[in-house]
Formats: structure tokens, C-alpha cells, sequence
């Protein structure tokens, strides 16, 4: 079954994330891979995170299918204009991809080329709408196409941020630009998250809880301090410090699976996106606390 | 205006070492303003140049440096001095530089500075881009604030995840131009339009250079 109809069934779905390297060695990658296999229901290539040049979505997300997993191809705009985005959608969809993941990507000057000219020819909502535009047989310029695309297209959203009506009025933007599927920003407090789902709730599109596991107290005050739209509550924080140094990852790994296995016992939300970020291996583990099957 | 900065003057010493005898052609509009084309400028170079064994055989603070004609008529008495210089030093924007270049066919021009933006002036030699010259304004739609140059990605449906509380990821020190265009649109009460009005792609063809008007023919019509 496509991560489509998976989302559709109603099953709870769990997403996580293969960064591709910085070169040409993938073993640890394709070891990576090996573990997410048959346990998730869909894999997010991400597309030169944080702006560091590293190999390209498409040949990652096409591995990962070779690889027996379903790959969700996280297309940024902030490395190529509208040809060159419409042009690797097409090649995505010739090579099988059928998820993509329409965002505006980090600014250059937090990658490792910061002298790279930024592109953002066209941002995430157009993109959602062009990706729109080839599964209906048209080119951003109405050009017919030879052969339309079939993509599930998706988007990110940060319930956090702050102020949150901008960010709101984005989210419903992007739903109607076509936007089917929802990964957020990870999220720390389900209260608050709840708040968020009674929003979202009004639109017909599936929402990914997004979760980056916490390591530390020290992390949670780096995340709290430098990632936009990330907010870990204190109580969180002083739960990883009365863990202790050596029980403060195991600590995080219980808030992680706790809060999934709530959200999906309440039926807050469709599923989980876990940002493991070189934890992949916890991933099973973590899944198995929350009750997962 | 355009706003300039000094280019580090090694880097011009080292441009013009074969040169002898200079001219130096300042701008009394927005290089005057930013303090690298004015006559305290000039006077500054002069000392420099003439400090280093160099002649400076004229100097003049041009009305407009970028206005050809005008600048033309205005150099007239000064071609003696222009006579005996090999070198013309232009201390104002890159298009007063090529200024120069359009008059004086058989002489060195060097910019004396970096051309850096279009901005305003929000205090004395406090300077802000505003403007990014794209050829098609969208001003009527974002509440007279301009995304296209005050959002490092010129994003033109709302903010990034990289707004934090309010400021943009690449600096604290930047407002994100779509929380103060979301906070003007409000207290416009045009928040409706904010919301339903969603910004189609620019047309960036029309900012394909080089650009060139005739504002004369178009009157004609």
C-alpha cells in the first residue's frame, strides 16, 4: 500500500527522516535504511538540510525505494528556480517517487556555502500549486504536459511558532495551493498541540505530529534557544536533569514514545513524523514504548 | 537613493599605481548623503593620493553623477585639468562611475566605492534597503511593506519556519517582514486580504537586464 492510502485508512502512520551523506560513501545510509525498513510507513529524504551541500533528494529517495521503503521527496526552493523544481518533479515521477514534500527550505547562510546565491524563485505555496499543476497535466506556464504526474504532496507547519497567526494563515494557503498531508515542526506539549489540531481539524488533510527526540536538559535549552518554533516545557527539562547524565537519553526516548502513544490513544492526530537526526537506530525502540506495532 | 560604502583603499591604491595624475568626481546627491562622495570625501582622497607621490590635477562634487548630460556640461570648465589627468577616480555609485566611462573615452576610471542598495535613510547615515528594483511592484498587496527585499527569501505568502518570536532566522537583528506586514495588514483591517489572497509567482522577466527606458516616447502617446 502507497503511504497515500495508508494516511487514507486511517491508520496511525509513522514517518521518519533519511539525511543523505555529504559525499559518496551510503553504507551507514543504506544501514539506516535497513533499520527503517517494514517498521515505518514512509521515509522524508531531506534536500541539503540546514542549506550543507549534500547528494540530492531524488537519488536518495529513489535508493531508499530500492531499499524496500517508501520515500517522501523533500523538495526545497531554495536551490533551483521554477525549471529546474518542475524539471526534477518530472524525473522524481518518471523514477517512481510518489511523495513530496513542498517546503521553502533554510537560507544559505546557515548552510556551508554562504557565499551561494539564494534562489527562492518561487516559495512553498507555489510550489504546492505547480506540483498541483503537473498531476493535472499542466507546466506552471499552462503548457501541456506529454504525461501528467500523480504526486502526494505535502507540507511542513509549525504549530509552535510564534506569533502563530501568520504561520496559521500560511497553513490554510497551503491547503488550498493542494497540500494533502501535514508534517510539523517537532512539538514538545500536547496540550498546546491539541489547540492546534482544533484548527487544523476544520480542513481535510492529514496531520504528522513531528518529534525530535530530546538527549539532554542541555538540548532542550539549545532547541528552546535556537530553533524557531521549537518550545520544550520546563517540566520536560527538569525531567531529563533528575534522569541524571547516563539515563538522560533513555529519558527522552520515554517522553518521545509517551507523547505519541498519547496522541495516538486520544486520536489527536494522523500519525508521527520522528526526526531521529543520526539516532536512527532508536527509532524501533522508540516505536515499541509508544505501543506501536 | 543609492547607497555606497568606501572600497578599502589599498585596494584602489593598488587599481591605480601606474597613474600619475588624477582627477577626482565626486556627487552631491546620495554619495554626498552616505559620506563617500562629498567634498570632505574628495578632500580626503586628495590628501591620500598626493601622499603617495600622486598629482591630483582637478577635483569636482557633480550636481548628479548619474545624470550624463548634465554632468557633461558641468565638467566643461575643467579641461585643462581633465587634459592633464590620467586617471579618473569616481567617488560616487557605479553608475556615476560609468558616467565617466561614457565621457572621458580615453581615460582609467576606478570606482572609489561599492555600489551596496537602494534605501532610505532612516537617520543620519543610517541606512535600509527597501526597494529591490524588481521591475513590478507588489507594494499594493503587502500592505506597503516589500517582501521581495525585506525577507532574506523574498517570500511572498507569509513567513518561514524560521521566524522566531517574531525575527528572522538568518539575523535576530531582522524583523520578519511578514510578521510586520501581518501586523500592518491588521491594523489596516485588511487582515481578510492577508488571508485570501494568495501571491502568484513573480514574473522576474521584469527585471531582466540590462534594463533601459524611454520615458520621452511614452509622453509622446
Amino acid at each position: 500500500m502507497s503511504f497515500k492510502d495508508i494516511l487514507n485508512s486511517g491508520k496511525f502512520v509513522v514517518t521518519a527522516e533519511v539525511g543523505p551523506p555529504k559525499g559518496t560513501d551510503i553504507k551507514e545510509m543504506l544501514h539506516h535504511m535497513e533499520i527503517l525498513k517494514g517498521k515505518v510507513d514512509a521515509v522524508n529524504v531531506t534536500d541539503n538540510q540546514s542549506a550543507v551541500m549534500r547528494i540530492c533528494s531524488m537519488a536518495v529517495s529513489r535508493t531508499a525505494m530500492e531499499h524496500g521503503l517508501e520515500p517522501i521527496f523533500q523538495m526545497t526552493c531554495r536551490d533551483r528556480n521554477r525549471i529546474g523544481l518542475q524539471s526534477d518533479l518530472l524525473g522524481a515521477s518518471i523514477l517512481g517517487i510518489k511523495n513530496v514534500l513542498c517546503m521553502t527550505g533554510d537560507h544559505v547562510s546557515a548552510g556551508d556555502h554562504k557565499g551561494a546565491k539564494p534562489v527562492y524563485d518561487v516559495e512553498s505555496v507555489q510550489l504546492l500549486k505547480i506540483v498541483d499543476g503537473l498531476n493535472n497535466g499542466k507546466d506552471m506556464s499552462g503548457n501541456e504536459l506529454k504525461g501528467s504526474t500523480d504526486f502526494f504532496q505535502g507540507a511542513v507547519v509549525t504549530p509552535e511558532a510564534n506569533p502563530i497567526e501568520p504561520q496559521l494563515i500560511k497553513f490554510e494557503k497551503k491547503i488550498r495551493a493542494g497540500a494533502k498531508f501535514f508534517q510539523t515542526q517537532a512539538i514538545y506539549d500536547i496540550e498546546k498541540f491539541k489547540d492546534f489540531m482544533k484548527h487544523a481539524r476544520k480542513f481535510p488533510v492529514k496531520i504528522l505530529a513531528g518529534f525530535v527526540v530530546l538527549k539532554s536538559a542541555g538540548m532542550a535549552n539549545f532547541l528552546n534557544n535556537n530553533v524557531p518554533g521549537i518550545r520544550v516545557p520546563q517540566v520536560l527539562i527538569d525531567e531529563l536533569k533528575a534522569a541524571g547524565k547516563e539515563k538522560a537519553l533513555d529519558t527522552g526516548m520515554n517522553i518521545t514514545a509517551r507523547h505519541i502513544k498519547q496522541l495516538k490513544e486520544e486520536k489527536i492526530c494522523d500519525g508521527v513524523h520522528i526526526m531521529a537526526i543520526g539516532m536512527e537506530d532508536k527509532v524501533p525502540e522508540i516505536m515499541e514504548r509508544a505501543g506501536l506495532p | 537613493m543609492i547607497i555606497t560604502k568606501k572600497r578599502d583603499l589599498k585596494d584602489l591604491m593598488e587599481n591605480v599605481k601606474n597613474y600619475r595624475s588624477f582627477f577626482l568626481l565626486g556627487c552631491s546627491e546620495c554619495a554626498t548623503l552616505c559620506g563617500t562622495g562629498g567634498e570632505p570625501e574628495l578632500k580626503a582622497m586628495k590628501e591620500a593620493l598626493e601622499a603617495e607621490g600622486k598629482a591630483v590635477a582637478g577635483t569636482f562634487v557633480a550636481k548628479t553623477g548619474c545624470q550624463v548630460l548634465g554632468t557633461k556640461v558641468e565638467l566643461k570648465p575643467f579641461k585643462e585639468a581633465m587634459d592633464k589627468t590620467d586617471c579618473i577616480i569616481v567617488m560616487s555609485c557605479g553608475a556615476g562611475t560609468q558616467t565617466a566611462v561614457d565621457l572621458y573615452e580615453d581615460k582609467a576610471v576606478f570606482p572609489a566605492n561599492d555600489s551596496l542598495f537602494l534605501g532610505n535613510m532612516t537617520r543620519l547615515q543610517f541606512f535600509d534597503e527597501r526597494c529591490s528594483l524588481c521591475g513590478k511592484c507588489i507594494l499594493d498587496k503587502t500592505g506597503g511593506i516589500c517582501p521581495i527585499t525585506a525577507c532574506p527569501k523574498g517570500l511572498l505568502n507569509g513567513p518561514c519556519g524560521g521566524c522566531k518570536d517574531g525575527y528572522c532566522e538568518i539575523s535576530p537583528d531582522i524583523k520578519c517582514a511578514w510578521v510586520r506586514i501581518y501586523e500592518r495588514m491588521k491594523k489596516l483591517d485588511k487582515l481578510q486580504e492577508f488571508c485570501e489572497v494568495t501571491i502568484e509567482a513573480k514574473d522576474w522577466s521584469a527585471s531582466q537586464k540590462p534594463r533601459a527606458l524611454t520615458a520621452r516616447e511614452e509622453k509622446k502617446k
